[in-house]
């Protein structure tokens, strides 16, 4: 038997472990032990997770997000292909932002869970220019809600960050910035009586300045009346030991023509603008008594100023220290059914999320080798198939199948030694029984996935004991047909191989949810804009009577307005087009108004478009509420292909009269095995068109 | 004499903490009552909201180059992405020179209460907004934990289908529709089930209750109880029958009351008979599902309640920024946003028949132009010399002609509220401030707002309600900041028509306003005129043209490759691109909303270059030179 420990604040129970006596008179059983971060104890608590991490054998990992789907119909569907599936998590990991993320180390002999609130502030405001803008789903608001998640902390106190691609943004920014600055200032006709005055003025003012300076160099000594004098005149103080004065209480104006006049009049001043103890910028003219003084002082500047820049973009990094951590350590990472986990951490702390997966896939792969996913590994090892007795794989019903020792509170006296015993620990003191009352704070979600894997490891024989620290578990073969592996698809069990990019689906009979063995894509319409009266079942109804009783495999639908038709054969999809076209074009004539598709037709509102016209409008950035709104917002791209078709179309034309001939040769009788049970989930989730239909 | 008298006018008060009554769902509904009455007795409402966010791109916001068309696609875009959190209504008076003000905060949570997907599936939060509220002490658990739901009109009439009605609504059954055979066995069947059933319950009134026999009958004929009266239940499968089933049991009318049970995805389920005992345990049962659904139509409205309160009382609505927090209003409260202005305008007078926008009032006291916020307004409407505020108002010869009141210059407003505090984080005194502003504006105009509202006619001063319902959208710029470019552009006060204006960009990103003007003045005989230029955003520029045609004129030598020579060549073949304001419309109009606006225009052009070839009979976007579409060239 071989012991994982963590940690908690106050215990227990009975607890078997020696050095839990310690806590023996805490009251009664804790609630779970997280170490919450903000803010405040962002900085210890990295460098604590830095040994830890170190330490570690592999690292679990969960977010809590503030949504999953920006419109129903992103949901994930049957009919997803793996790209499709691919961009609508993209849309999501852009679209909404991470609130927290839970790092859980598990090491041999201890775990530790570390709950992270994170909120991207924009603390660097450089250009100012966009602003960053998340969704909120009110539902996954409203769940974060259920489980008492802390809004307050999370947007008062939560850690900000900066993506790999944002640090180097801002370093460019800053390097223009002060680029701009100490180019030279350029010159400028200076223009009305006010501002010739004042430059003379000035002129006047610092050259005064300057001659003093030098006779008090020369030895000089000034006379009580001109010191009197020159109280209303500049105060030299002093910029890294040469002579300056200070300039501030000018307009910006004012300060670009006072620069003017140094520049023109002056060789042995030079102005500059440093930041003062307030971050307020102060502006000098200093005094410099060679050309090469000079230089040294700008260079001396212009260091500082980088220094500055630098200082700020590494407080701005923030939260992205953890994730630089994880991936420079070279952890195995543990997630539960992580793919969208891992697209957010690359969207939020990488860079923006390609347009391919694979190229998703390449360059997640360098900045996290070894990925596991636990549900991965529960569905497809034999060993925890049998385990798992087909029961759900959801985190929390996984984890009290696989560790029902944890998960019940089991006393580990009374647990049987095939189990693997977990403690918990938080600053310096363990604990190895609580309440379980945590879930869905992200830490303690990351510390079930940890768990399970530990057990499900222990399951199929790797016995940590014999693995020194030093060897990593990610290279065990027992682990190698699962590893990096995850899920692109949860529905369809499509899964993405991290280091190849290559796209397999699960085999295994396992998953029940699994309707259609093999999708041909090509084989799917996509229809929108219908009467809404028109349920699944009439569409279904009305393309039967068209082109035969077997034509149609299944009507599915996206959300209320639209719907995929999976034709038997990939020739109905070019003739239910091009039929459509038709009747559109024939102007209610008889023909036209006795064909079946008329009634789907009604309000000449109704669009078709094939499969890839369904990747292209899941590809926009845009998210309306109703699929038919967001057809019609990307339309400029299927209206052109709509129309390119109508050429083709006109061959076809002979093909429309025949089949309104036969329409009444097929039956009415509705063979419908429908997807009413669909339509009714779909119904239910369907809302309110908060988004208004353009008219056009 | 002025500071003098500054200080003794408006300084006078000492600054005190007002006491906003903060409303949740826990005191919501006994909150109710008492802003019915403060509604009732006051002459105003001043709204102020807290919004999520604003704009995502700095083009997004309002311009002095907006039209109110387009000011209006901007309004609208932000209200259909962002939520409101904080609501605070304040019903006031003025009177003589005392303000009474009866301010409230609700805190507002799209919480999906009837499990509907509404009042809305998701919303957009801005960082730097969430953060800015978190800094004022905002309570965002607070929010969502125990903010107030809300459902629209438009909502709540989908609502209302979905969730089903349990008193059915007077049956019109279509005459034309002969029953079928089916229809008339399940007449029949559902006919003898009641007959016997309603025999049965009258039996055994007289039995004695006996349990066993209780529990059969329950199995055999399915009998039920609702509440204490007895019932069954006639399940039903289509809208069809559920008419059918009703229109039957109209011939029990005095004994039995149907009530609809609905379905899980809307429509009905069953319907269930209910026994009544006589006549006035009938009306009895009757009134009491009144009252429940009544209960039920409350729950569903929620926060909007309010709303309906203010838009029954009729009252003028006092705002700051009235195109931006109206549209807000519409969206959630009342039915998504209509496509054009004129309909959204026309839509919202039903409701508020009065909007009266602070922030327009203050165009007519020209100092206050560059206000940035509320707090800065009201202490700079402090500093303001009364001496140019007397000259101000009396130029404005349409206010003079309503003012009937001669305010004399000592006696100044002395409110009942102060604006020396400072410290007031909490949002809901946003509205005390509004409604404190208008009421120093009022009284600064010299327009008397209680002889207005005395009157029978809401608001007597027409010119008032004039100026202020048409959401001016051209000055909602208010955040101009003050850089030294704008010199150039605050010479004098012209007009521009947007016919005048180029948009222009690919210019490269380094570029100030100034050095494009040299540019371009070195480019063409075109520039040799006189035109003016302004940076939009990074990417992008407007040109004024002053000469009438020019525009036109140099868009059209944009357009054609063989006029473009010299130095416009090259910056043309470096990218540079130009567009007519009707683009820019086109862009806000079919929501293209990129981060940069030379990204949108591209868009905008691209597809009515589509639209042009493909369907040139449908290019509706006639040019209209109305008066809307004449821009104040002061304030761009």
């Amino acid at each position: 038997m071989y012991r994982l420990r963590s940690a908690r604040a106050a215990l227990a129970r009975a607890l078997v472990h020696s050095f839990s006596s310690a806590a023996a008179t805490a009251p009664s059983v804790p609630a779970f032990p997280l170490k919450q971060v903000i803010k405040s104890n962002f900085e210890p608590a990295l460098a604590e997770l830095r040994s830890h991490v170190r330490a570690a054998d592999f690292v679990a990992i969960d977010l809590e997000m503030t949504g999953v789907t920006s419109a129903p119909w992103r949901e994930c569907f049957e009919f997803d292909r793996s790209d499709v599936r691919y961009l609508k998590v993209k849309d999501s990991a852009e679209k909404f932002a991470v609130v927290q993320f839970g790092v859980c180390p598990f090491r041999w002999d201890s775990s530790n869970q570390f709950n992270f609130y994170i909120f991207p502030r924009q603390e660097l405001n450089i250009d100012g220019s966009s602003s960053y803008e998340y969704l909120f789903q009110t539902s996954s608001i409203d769940f974060l809600a259920k489980y008492q998640f802390d809004f307050n902390a999370c947007i008062h106190e939560g850690i900000s960050y900066l993506s790999r691609r944002q640090e180097v943004d801002a370093q460019k920014r800053f390097d223009l910035e002060y680029e701009g600055e100490s180019k030279e200032v350029r010159d400028m006709p200076v223009v009305g009586m006010v501002s010739i005055l004042f430059s003379d003025r000035m002129k006047n003012k610092i050259s005064e300045w300057r001659d003093r300076l030098l006779q008090f160099q020369n030895g000089e000594s000034q006379s009580q009346g001109s010191q009197s004098y020159s109280k209303q005149q500049f105060q030299t103080i002093f910029f890294k030991m040469r002579p300056a004065i200070s300039v501030n209480g000018f307009t910006s104006h004012q300060l670009r023509l006072i620069q003017l006049v140094i520049k023109n009049n002056f060789e042995d001043l030079s102005y500059i603008r440093v930041k003062g103890e307030n971050c307020e910028s102060q502006h000098l003219v200093v005094y410099t008594d060679s050309k090469h003084d000079r230089d040294l002082l700008m260079k001396e500047v212009k260091d500082e100023h980088r220094k500055q820049a630098e200082m700020k973009i590494q407080a701005a990094i923030g939260f992205r220290h953890v994730i630089d951590l994880l991936s420079s350590e070279k952890k195995l990472i543990v997630g539960h059914n992580c793919f969208l986990d891992i697209a957010h951490v690359h969207n939020k702390f990488v860079g923006p999320l390609p347009l391919e997966a694979e190229d998703f896939v390449a360059s997640i792969h360098k900045y996290f080798p070894h990925i596991i996913d636990t549900k991965i590994l529960l569905n497809t090892h034999p060993i925890l198939q049998q385990r798992m007795k087909k029961s759900k794989t959801s985190l929390s019903s996984a984890f009290t199948m696989i560790c029902p020792h944890i998960a019940l509170s089991v006393s580990s006296a009374v647990a049987s030694d095939s189990y693997v015993k977990v403690e918990a620990q938080v600053d310096d003191s363990r604990c190895s029984s609580w309440n379980a009352g945590g879930k869905h704070e992200a830490g303690y979600d990351a510390f079930m996935t940890g768990c399970i894997f530990a057990q499900a490891c222990s399951y199929i024989g790797i016995d940590f004991k014999l693995h020194s620290s030093t060897e990593n578990l990610a290279y065990n073969e027992k682990l190698q047909k699962h590893i990096n592996h995850l899920y692109l698809s949860w529905t369809n069990a499509d899964i993405i191989d991290l280091r190849t990019g290559n796209k397999v689906t699960e085999t295994l009979e396992s998953n029940p949810k699994r309707r259609f063995s093999n999708i041909s894509f090509e084989n799917i319409v996509l229809i929108w804009g219908f009467p809404s009266k028109l349920k699944a079942k009439d569409i279904r109804c009305c393309i039967t009577k068209a082109f035969g009783s077997t034509s149609v495999t299944s009507v599915y639908h996206l959300d209320e307005t639209a719907v995929f038709v999976y034709f038997s054969k990939t020739e109905f999809v070019s003739k239910f087009l091009s039929l459509k076209q038709n009747l559109e074009r024939s102007n209610d004539d008889p023909i036209s108004v006795l064909n079946p598709l008329a009634e789907l037709l009604e309000g000449r509102n109704t669009h078709a478009a094939d499969y890839e016209t369904y990747k292209d409008i899941c590809s926009s950035p845009m998210s309306k509420l109703l699929f038919a709104n967001q057809a019609e917002a990307t339309c400029s791209k299927w209206k052109k292909t709509e129309l390119e078709e109508t050429e083709a179309v006109v061959e076809n034309r002979g093909y429309s009269t025949e089949t309104a001939s036969d329409i009444k040769s097929e039956s009415f009788v509705d063979r419908i095995s429908c997807d009413d049970d669909k339509c009714k989930q779909t119904a239910d989730l369907a809302c309110m068109p908060r988004v208004m239909r353009r008219e056009e | 004499m002025a500071p003098l008298l500054q200080k003794r006018f408006f300084c006078s008060e000492v600054p005190k903490k007002w006491a906003v009554k903060q409303v949740t769902k826990s005191n919501f509904a006994e909150s109710m009552e008492e802003i019915k009455h403060d509604i009732s007795t006051s002459d105003f409402v001043a709204v102020s909201l807290q919004k999520t966010g604003s704009f995502s791109a700095p083009w997004h916001r309002a311009h002095p180059f907006d039209t109110a068309e387009t000011s209006y696609y901007k309004a609208k875009y932000a209200a259909e992405r962002f939520q409101i959190f904080q609501f605070a209504v304040c019903p006031f008076s003025v009177n003589a020179s005392k303000l009474v003000a009866h301010p409230y905060n609700y805190l507002l949570f799209p919480r999906d209460e009837l499990k509907l997907g509404m009042p809305s599936y998701s919303f957009s939060c801005q960082t730097s907004y969430l953060t800015s509220m978190a800094r004022e002490g905002f309570d965002f658990n607070a929010c969502i934990y125990d903010g107030i739901s809300y459902l629209s009109r438009a909502q709540e009439d989908k609502a209302k289908i979905r969730i089903g009605n349990p008193r059915p609504s007077p049956l019109i059954l279509d005459s034309t529709s002969t029953p079928s055979v089916a229809d008339a066995l399940f007449i029949e069947r559902v006919k003898s089930r009641v007959i016997q059933w309603k025999k049965t319950c009258k039996k055994t009134k007289e039995n004695t209750h006996d349990a066993l026999m209780n529990s059969l009958r329950k199995l055999i004929l399915g009998s039920e109880f609702y509440g204490s009266r007895p019932c069954i239940t006639i399940d039903v499968c289509t809208e069809r029958q559920v008419k059918l089933a009703l229109e039957m049991l109209r011939d029990f009318a005095d004994e039995l009351v149907p009530v609809l049970i609905p379905g899980r995805s809307g429509g009905t389920q069953a319907v269930r008979v209910v026994l009544t005992s006589s006549q006035e345990d009938k009306d009895l049962f009757e009134s009491e599902l009144q009252r429940l659904e009544e209960e039920e139509n409350k729950k569903v409205r929620g926060f909007r309640e309010v709303i309906d309160l203010i838009s029954a009382s009729q009252k003028p609505v006092v705002s700051y920024n009235s195109l931006n927090d109206l549209t807000f209003i519409h969206s959630k409260f009342i039915a998504p946003l209509p496509p054009t202005v004129d309909e959204f305008a026309s839509s919202l007078s039903k409701i508020f028949p009065c909007v009266l926008d602070v922030s327009h009032l203050m165009t007519f006291i020209g100092p206050l132009r560059k206000v940035t916020n509320i707090p800065v307004a009201i202490s700079s409407s402090i500093v303001i010399s009364l001496h140019q505020l007397i000259l101000k108002s009396f130029t404005k010869a349409c206010l003079i002609a309503l003012i009937e009141t001669v305010i004399d210059l000592l006696v100044m407003p002395c409110f009942g509220f102060t604006a020396a505090d400072n410290e007031g984080k909490i949002h809901g005194h946003n509205a005390v401030r509004i409604s404190h502003l208008f009421a120093k504006l009022c009284s600064i105009l010299k327009i008397d707002p209680n002889s207005n509202t005395s009157d029978s006619q809401v608001l007597s001063a027409p010119a008032l309600t004039e100026s202020t319902n048409i959401f001016n959208a051209l000055s909602t710029s208010f955040e101009e900041s003050i850089d030294e470019e704008i010199s150039v552009w605050t010479k004098s006060k012209r007009k521009v028509n947007c016919e005048q204006l180029v948009y222009l960009w690919g210019f490269g990103s380094e570029n100030t306003a100034g050095k494009l003007k040299t540019m371009l003045h070195n480019s063409h005989s075109i520039f040799s005129e006189e035109f003016d230029i302004r940076l939009v955003d990074k990417s992008c520029a407007v040109i004024v043209f002053w000469q009438p045609g020019l525009a036109e004129k140099f868009l059209d030598v944009m357009n054609n490759i063989e006029k473009i020579s010299g130095s416009l060549r090259e910056m043309v073949s470096e990218g540079l691109r130009a567009a007519s304001y009707e683009t820019y419309k086109r862009a806000c109009k079919l929501d293209i909303w990129e981060a940069n606006l030379g990204e949108s225009l591209d868009r905008a052009l691209e597809d009515s270059e589509y639209l042009i070839e493909a369907t040139p009979e449908s290019t509706p976007i006639e040019i209209s030179c109305s008066s809307d579409s004449v821009i104040n060239y002061n304030d761009l």
